[in-house]
């Protein structure tokens, strides 16, 4: 009889402990992130620490997605470059102390339909409203929450939900979105209305046609969760009268029948299909072209595309950026995407969320579409919240995978990834907008043709426009091989130049005055000879030629007219081209030149003109010698090899004109001793000017460890503030009843980790009126109260033509801060004179 | 003279007869396998698809061709498709190519890969391969060889004690075999890794690893210990108990039974008339285990992410890489036929019953 006493009083001890235990601070997670950032910034202005937020990183290989969560919580790994979209990983981590994770919306799931007529047998996506109303027939919600256990959001239209077109035209596709939204019956009306007017028959449940059983066969893709899509929709379709055969197949076997396969052929009807994107495309117009149009793809199912006349002209003409104003692009994209919705050639089902999981401890910029491995800016922002330095452990699921050079090395993610932390680029694109952002040069000047359409949007651009843009005779077009020496417009244009663009890009102060990573001073030599060694690659009477080079060479060539060197200190250039962007700051970022230390690039030459090495892996092949590697393997002796030539002959190469181009006395012999040096310290010859530097390579272990740059230019909180992505919250209150012939408001919320969310960040916000129909009613833009608060007034005349019923109210925000816009809804209900109110009725 | 004379003839002739069908059978194995990787040739149509595929989504993603019209892109990404074609020569019919592959495996030209690199980035399938041998011999070698001699001598300590608790036991664990290794690699790392966090849960060595040799091989014995015990657990019982069972029916043998009734000591029992007899059976599941070796065990090798030959060579499948499949499947196969070779040689020795077909019986 005691003993149940024993247990209750012990129980209540337990509690009283509980209650006195000090709880969580109950600070918003934005205020929480602003006083670490705080710290952090103190921390560094007292100690002028410079170049990357942490000490060290070590990059480690981990294929097994289900331990990470795991490793994590026990602090052996800090941070896994992929996103990963396993649901239970996703559930530990969201419920974990000690992990946490970043979100990408790049990757997508669509039914690819097969719009072709079969050679036997009756396909019914033949049929244009029967693809249509496939949108009416499934229900994205479902996907979304059930299938994908929440990582993923739905999808309607052929853009990504996260990336800034689809912000730019947040009202047109909310009116889409409620247009196309689940309704079976509907779905069901209209494809009964079809198969019958495509002469099939309806018995016992079935469809028949010419005495057949109407069969449908659904390509299933096994990999992942479109498993599970597969036999949903397969499900649904066999509930509508459809025999459905279920074909299961991985990417190869599938790739055979979708994508190599005559779709005539009749061997698959439905392909569950997936897109990734690794990083913000800030201009998806061409995506109709590509989805819709067979100028997608050379492919046999691309040639069976054959949409209205209309789409067709629209998807042309975005493609072609034949439009004169941003405004005219929005319209034709507005109207684009409604006629690609009736085409419907893919039914668009989710944005794919991945997850990226971190230690809770631990902060950095994640791409909104590419994760990690996407974000150029995770070697500039990677930290640990509460303290500056340390050591953290990276985990990706291959790394290595091809031999690195920075001419034609391994383009793989995750080498790529690592990559990034040793070289500082000019201009870093913004992982939450996909704008560039200035990092080592002061601002630029761009003027484009009168007939461009191009935008600026940051203030470190300038963006004019002109008539006509000459040429000036001077400007470098080319490289003589056989002189050595650059060719100029006034030689191979005696006729005279145009460009369609012209950059003027100026540099940091003493930007050339800067360091590489093995202590030799830059110079305009470091910038000059790879864009010689693009041109000396597509030459055939230079030893450097490669034919795999051409192809992409050609296509630069087709666009670039020009550069030169208008000032050295501090250094501006002047690029021209005919390539446009919507963007002028992309304009900038692709004609801004990337340096590269000349005598390493010299080492991988010698290798090259040698016959040991070759930069690409087709001219490796080609000649049966090693692909060069410039951090491990049989490269690494050849380069030694030639590291002793270079230095006993002072090697520069195209010396006639880069000698009037290197730093100070004897630069080779300098910068030879010095890279020497590096190697024998560090079993390597990647030398890079990044943050980080490449400490050592371990490849059979899957290890690279990077330290930090300790003389890199910047300090360390450059790119602070660049944390995370600042996503608006929207709360839309207001009435829930509005009597006929009054007038009504409603307040929008926005804010940010609890915080009011900065006005002059506020791209827009509409507000879109449908009725009980679902008929837009009224557009118009909220009208703003103070920071963080807008006010949507609806007056008489505009409740009273919404007549009686239930309506909806969708706000749509869009912020400069962010791509990804954000969306918000109210339900009310208009109500004849004389109705008592819900809240009268309360009181 | 002439006796000896007819025997070195006869054991030439048997030599060579035995050299040419090895070499046959080798030679058959290795085509199967090629024929076989390649799918008779159909995997050709899939790299072409997946290399279009690459190209395609490369050029697509690439914001230098932005600017391009479709149809100009179309061509580039055609012009790069032909290219990669070439580059792997699958612009060849296949059936030559599978002769080309032939010749150069029986001649242990290993040549390069076609997609694969090795981790320092060679592409010699030479490199690929050797370079991932170490960690396979360590792992495998280790706990091969500890599951071998344990068993060995702990079945003949149990055919003495036959009955006893001990070996009851043992028979009763037998069944835990059934669960391969990776199965008790997934516990073991559960329990000693997060549970109870005192050894590493997968990889060959620390992150990052050591600069000191010998702290460096401390960190390689610590990462071994978990995959060798799993090896250990999931094969040492059966393996007890299958050798145990051989033991059993040697040691009732009627010559054992006369050692044993004229009062020879256990031990000599034991070396004499149980061992020797036995030797050959032994030494050829010895010298098969170790040639077994060369093909790694892919999931264990996953579960513990352990560089060996196993993932090579599942990579090797999963990317269609028939040169390093062909490389690792050619030097199994002569392994094999070296083995096999050298057993009809030790068993002549080691049994004076067995003889060359001919000679004295």
């Amino acid at each position: 009889m005691r003993k149940p006493i024993v247990w209750v009083l012990l129980g209540l001890v337990v509690l009283a402990l509980l209650m006195l235990l000090p709880r969580p601070s109950e600070r918003s997670g934005s205020a929480q992130s602003a006083e670490e950032v705080g710290n952090i910034r103190e921390a560094i202005d007292e100690t002028g620490r410079r170049g990357a937020l942490v000490d060290e990183v070590v990059f480690t290989q981990e294929s097994d997605v289900g331990r990470i969560a795991g490793l994590i919580e026990r602090g052996q790994q800090q941070v896994y470059a992929q996103g990963i979209t396993n649901i239970t990983a996703y559930h530990r981590l969201r419920d974990s102390s000690k992990g946490d994770y970043e979100t990408s919306y790049g990757s997508n799931t669509e039914l690819s339909l097969n719009p072709a007529e079969f050679k036997e047998g009756l396909n019914p996506f033949r049929n244009r409203r029967i693809r249509e109303a496939m949108n009416w027939l499934v229900d994205r919600r479902h996907v979304a929450e059930e299938i994908y256990g929440g990582m993923a959001v739905p999808r309607y239209l052929p853009m990504n939900t996260a990336f800034p077109d689809y912000a730019r035209l947040a009202e047109t596709a909310r009116a889409l979105e409620l247009k196309y939204g689940h309704n079976p019956e509907k779905a069901r009306r209209i494809i009964t209305e079809e198969m019958k007017a495509m002469g099939a028959t309806r018995r016992e449940g079935q469809w028949y046609h010419e005495g057949e059983a109407v069969t449908l066969r659904i390509l299933i893709r096994t990999e992942d969760a479109r498993k599970q899509v597969g036999d949903y929709i397969s499900n649904i379709m066999a509930d509508l009268g459809f025999t459905v055969r279920r074909q299961y197949r991985t990417a190869q076997e599938a790739s055979r029948i979708w994508i190599a396969g005559d779709p005539s052929a009749g061997q698959w009807n439905i392909y569950t299909g997936s897109w990734v994107s690794t990083a913000i495309n800030r201009d998806v117009s061409s995506n109709l072209s590509f989805y819709y149009t067979n100028r997608g793809r050379p492919d046999p199912l691309w040639q069976a595309y054959d949409p209205a006349e209309t789409l067709d002209n629209i998807a042309r003409r975005l493609e072609r950026r034949d439009y004169t104003s941003m405004e005219e692009r929005r319209e034709l994209m507005a109207e684009g995407m409604e006629l690609a919705m009736e085409e419907s050639y893919r039914i668009w089902l989710v944005d794919q969320l991945s997850i990226i999981p971190h230690a809770s401890n631990v902060a950095l910029a994640a791409d909104l579409a590419g994760g990690i491995a996407g974000s150029r800016l995770w070697p500039y922002t990677l930290r640990y919240k509460n303290r500056l330095g340390g050591s953290m452990t990276f985990a990706a699921p291959s790394m290595l995978t091809e031999p690195w050079n920075p001419v034609a090395g391994s383009n793989w993610l995750f080498d790529t990834m690592i990559m990034r932390a040793l070289n500082d680029p000019p201009l870093l694109p913004d992982p939450y907008t996909g704008l560039y952002r200035p990092q080592s040069i002061e601002g630029a000047e761009v003027t484009v043709a009168e007939d461009t359409v191009t935008q600026r949007t940051l203030d470190w651009v300038e963006l004019e426009k002109t008539d006509r843009i000459e040429v000036p005779a001077e400007t470098w077009i080319g490289w003589n091989a056989e002189k050595s020496r650059f060719r100029t417009v006034a030689e191979a244009h005696p006729e005279g130049l145009t460009a369609r663009s012209r950059t003027r890009i100026r540099y940091e102060d003493g930007y050339l005055d800067g360091e590489w990573h093995d202590g030799t001073e830059m110079s305009l030599a470091d910038l000059v000879l790879p864009w010689i060694l693009n041109f000396a690659r597509a030459n055939e009477n230079s030893p450097f030629f490669d034919p795999a080079h051409v192809p992409r060479f050609q296509v630069f060539e087709q666009y670039f007219k020009g550069w030169r060197i208008l000032q050295r200190d501090p250094l501006v250039i002047e690029a021209y081209s005919d390539q446009v962007f919507p963007d002028a700051e992309t304009i900038v970022a692709q004609q801004a030149m990337s340096p590269l230390p000349w005598h390493m690039l010299a080492l991988g030459m010698m290798g090259e003109r040698a016959g040991d090495l070759a930069f690409s892996s087709h001219k490796a092949d080609a000649n049966r010698v090693p692909w060069l590697s410039l951090v491990s393997g049989p490269s690494l002796e050849h380069l030694e090899r030639h590291l002793g030539r270079a230095r006993d002959r002072g090697y520069l190469p195209y010396a006639s004109v880069l000698a009037d181009m290197t730093e100070g006395e004897d630069p080779a012999a300098r910068r030879y001793e010095a890279i020497g040096e590096w190697y024998r310290e560090r079993g390597h010859f990647w030398v890079g000017n990044g943050p980080f530097y490449l400490h050592s390579v371990h490849p059979v272990e899957k290890t690279v460890v990077l330290r930090r740059n300790k003389d890199f230019r910047d300090p360390a909180d450059k790119w602070l503030d660049f944390s995370e992505p600042e996503i608006p919250e929207v709360t839309l209150d207001g009435p829930m009843m509005v009597t006929q012939g009054q007038s009504a408001t409603f307040t929008v919320k926005v804010t940010f980790g609890g915080d009011p969310y900065p006005a002059r960040a506020i791209s827009n916000l509409e507000y879109l009126l449908f009725d009980t129909g679902g008929e837009l009613q009224a557009q118009s833009k909220a009208e703003f109260v103070a920071d963080g608060r807008w006010r949507i007034r609806l007056d008489a005349e505009t409740v009273s033509e919404l007549g009686d019923g239930a309506n909806s109210l969708e706000v749509a925000v869009t912020s400069s801060r962010v791509a990804l816009p954000a969306f918000a809804s109210h339900a009310f209900a208009t109500v004849p004179v004389g109705t008592r109110l819900m809240e009268v009725a309360d009181e | 003279m002439n006796s000896r004379l007819r025997d070195f003839r006869r054991l030439g002739w048997f030599t060579l007869r035995r050299v040419l069908a090895l070499f046959v059978t080798v030679l058959i194995g290795v085509y199967l396998t090629i024929l076989i990787a390649n799918m008779g040739g159909k995997v050709d149509e899939l790299r072409k698809i997946q290399i279009r595929a690459t190209v395609s989504e490369s050029v697509r993603a690439d914001p230098a061709f932005m600017e391009m019209s479709s149809e100009e892109r179309n061509e580039l990404i055609q012009k790069q498709v032909q290219l990669r074609i070439e580059q792997r020569n699958l612009d060849e019919p296949f059936i030559w190519r599978s002769f080309d592959y032939l010749a150069q495996a029986i001649q242990l030209d290993l040549g390069r890969a076609e997609e694969m690199h090795s981790d320092t980035g060679s592409r010699a399938v030479y490199d690929i391969i050797v370079e991932r041998l170490p960690a396979t011999l360590l792992l495998f070698g280790t706990a091969n060889l500890l599951v071998f001699f344990v068993s060995v001598y702990a079945a003949l300590y149990l055919s003495r004690r036959y009955g006893s608790r001990l070996d009851r036991a043992v028979i009763g664990l037998a069944p835990s075999s059934a669960a391969p290794a990776w199965f008790y690699g997934i516990f073991l790392i559960l329990l000693f890794a997060f549970v109870v966090p005192v050894l590493p849960a997968g990889g060959m060595v620390d992150i990052p690893p050591p600069e000191d040799p010998w702290l460096y091989a401390w960190s390689v014995l610590e990462h071994l210990v978990l995959p060798v015990i799993a090896m250990f657990l999931s094969s040492i019982f059966i393996s007890i108990y299958s050798w145990r069972t051989f033991f059993l029916i040697h040691s009732s043998e009627d010559y054992v039974e006369m050692a044993r009734a004229k009062g020879l000591p256990s031990s000599l029992i034991q070396s004499r008339y149980i061992l020797r007899p036995t030797l050959a059976p032994i030494i050829t599941n010895f010298l098969l285990m170790l040639i077994g070796l060369w093909s790694g065990a892919i999931i264990l090798e996953q579960v513990f992410n352990w560089p060996g030959l196993g993932t090579l060579l599942f990579q090797a499948i999963g990317y269609r890489d028939t040169p390093v499949i062909i490389g690792g499947v050619v030097i199994f196969a002569y392994l094999l036929a070296v083995t096999v070779f050298m057993l009809d040689f030790l068993y002549a020795i080691l049994d004076p019953r067995v003889r060359i077909e001919g000679g004295d019986q």
